[in-house]
């Protein structure tokens, strides 16, 4: 699999946040470099590449910056250090809730949100009727996504991201996306979507049954650093050595809400 | 000691090429995302004056009740209404008290876009600086909206379209830019910090009465003072707007108004680029 073609270069990409004594502090070092603070690596030094139409599992503890890792490919967080190369169209399966003007019903949001990738009205038409029948929440799609419940946002925002034909998919594998019948349904459509030519995936997981029946790659994270970079079998023995013998509840890890 | 120099000189250099970088970066995603902005300016107005059952009317009301307010203090309380250069107070007071609706609201929310926006900062990929453009603009047609109604009230009492009127456009537009660009400087520092939020919509009042708006700042005896008070931007449009109304005169008979004015928006500007620059970056990580 994978061609050429590159799809995300992480150059010596090192993400720190800074952390005040508080608010107040925050405010005046924008303005003096007096104002002392901490700072704190959520991914440092990261170098790899990945090549259209790879699927790569990433794994590591929570805390280990993969979301860090994840926000600067969707492009909402940028390096403070390196340089972060992504080539195509980002869809990120993450926080499916979050992303939505409370104010506007859901096919309002729907249309926002293709206004706001650069669709054009047909575009916009037909992803729009995609996502009502995919999201399959009845009357609620005209009503503002205050009064949605988290399930029901969670349905809306993972029809829009599913449904805009992404080059690169990142999904978050403790996804939660209410009651079993739609996270099969859920599941088909990731597949289906990873089924296609020349999407490239990162896939983050814990379980390994997961990552080694989709992914090809593996990374793992430690600490914020790239501690492993190869094949999927490999990359699952790797991050799982050590955790079976000292730390038994990393396993735990909440999937629905 | 000459080396210091040298290196302080080079480090200047080098902050200077940044944030011109910058604002290249800022009319880029302009450029590139010009039809988002405008259509997010509608749906801006939409949010704005959505889930109220008058919606828009709200938009015509609430100045008209400020207005009706001023009036009836100044004319049935203080009795201090007089007739300005052959105008009605009433007219007066319209002609001043319109911009200063628009620039209100700027104040504040413009101030708050960032926060009002979150989902377009940490959720989606989308370029931050126009977030402050399609606020501005939207509160904009609204403006517009209220100046036609202005128009339509100053022909209804007899004082017809003249040649001064052609200045108006001109006075729209800076005050626009004014508070566009001031939208850009203080929305990522609300984000920032809730302090500044708060210490700004605490001294809108106090702008506003500080500001020549219920008073002529042409008026002021004291000439320092009243060059003073020709650097507050509120000021200059308040009066710009009279010019055009009541006063009919030219944006560039009082020179040194308009010296002062440009002199606070490009200095404003400096400082937006200096922080906009700084805190791009961070703002996601932040709010």
């Amino acid at each position: 699999m994978g061609s050429d073609e590159i799809a995300i270069e992480f150059k010596n990409v090192s993400k720190k946040y800074k952390l005040y004594r508080s608010d107040k502090h925050r405010f005046l070092g924008i303005f003096s470099a007096k104002v002392p603070f901490k700072e704190v690596y959520a991914n440092r030094d990261l170098n790899f590449t990945i090549k259209r139409g790879e699927s790569v599992a990433v794994m590591g503890k929570n805390g280990a910056g993969k979301s860090t890792m994840l926000k600067m490919i969707t492009g909402v967080v940028f390096p403070s250090e390196g340089e972060v190369i992504v080539n195509g169209r980002v869809s990120a399966l993450l926080e499916l809730t979050a992303g939505f003007d409370p104010e506007f019903t859901g096919r309002e949001n729907v249309a926002l949100r293709g206004q706001i990738w650069g669709l054009e009205k047909a575009e916009i038409a037909d992803l729009e009727q995609k996502v009502v029948d995919f999201a399959d929440i009845g009357e609620y799609i005209d009503q503002p996504m205050r009064t949605y419940s988290s399930g029901m946002k969670a349905r809306v925002g993972f029809a829009i991201s599913a449904h805009i034909n992404p080059e690169i998919l990142v999904v978050d594998e403790a996804l939660s996306v209410g009651d079993k019948a739609f996270r099969e349904k859920c599941d088909r459509k990731v597949r289906e979507i990873m089924e296609k030519e020349h999407v490239t995936v990162i896939f983050v997981t814990h379980s390994s049954g997961a990552a080694e029946s989709i992914c090809n790659r593996g990374l793992v994270l430690k600490k914020g650093k790239l501690v492993f970079d190869g094949g999927v079998s490999e990359a699952i023995d790797f991050y799982e050595g050590p955790r079976d013998r000292s730390k038994p509840f990393d396993d735990v890890h909440i999937t629905d809400v | 000691m000459f080396r210091k120099i040298q290196q302080r000189l080079h480090a200047a250099a080098e902050s200077t090429r940044r944030h011109w970088e910058t604002v290249l970066h800022i009319i880029k995603e302009h450029r590139e995302y010009r039809i988002q902005i405008l259509q997010l300016a509608n749906a801006d107005i939409l949010k704005t004056y959505r889930g109220s059952a008058l919606g828009w009317m709200w938009a015509i009301i609430k100045p008209s009740v400020t207005i009706f307010v001023y009036w009836f203090a100044f004319t049935i309380g203080l009795r201090a209404a007089k007739p300005v250069n052959g105008f009605p107070f009433f007219l007066w007071l319209v002609a001043g008290i319109v911009p200063w609706f628009y620039m209100s609201e700027m104040l504040t929310q413009g101030s708050k876009t960032l926060n009002r926006y979150n989902y377009l900062v940490t959720k989606i990929k989308f370029p931050v600086s126009t977030i402050s453009t399609f606020v501005s603009l939207s509160k904009l047609y609204v403006h517009l909206a209220l100046v036609a109604v202005v128009v339509a009230i100053f022909v209804l009492f007899g004082y017809p379209v003249d040649v001064y009127f052609l200045q108006l456009p001109v006075y729209v537009g800076l005050m626009f830019v004014f508070f566009t660009i001031w939208s850009l400087l203080a929305g990522p520092l609300s984000a920032v910090s809730k302090d500044f939020a708060n210490t700004v919509s605490s001294l809108v009042t106090a702008i506003f009465w500080m500001s020549g708006i219920m008073w002529d700042a042409n008026k002021i005896d004291n000439p320092i003072l009243h060059r003073v008070l020709l650097f507050n931007p509120v000021t200059f449009f308040a009066t710009g707007y009279r010019n055009v109304f009541i006063y009919k005169r030219w944006f560039f008979e009082d020179q040194f108004a308009l010296f002062a004015f440009i002199l606070v928006l490009v200095g404003m500007f400096a400082l937006s680029i200096y922080t906009y620059d700084k805190l791009r970056r961070e703002i996601a990580d932040v709010l």
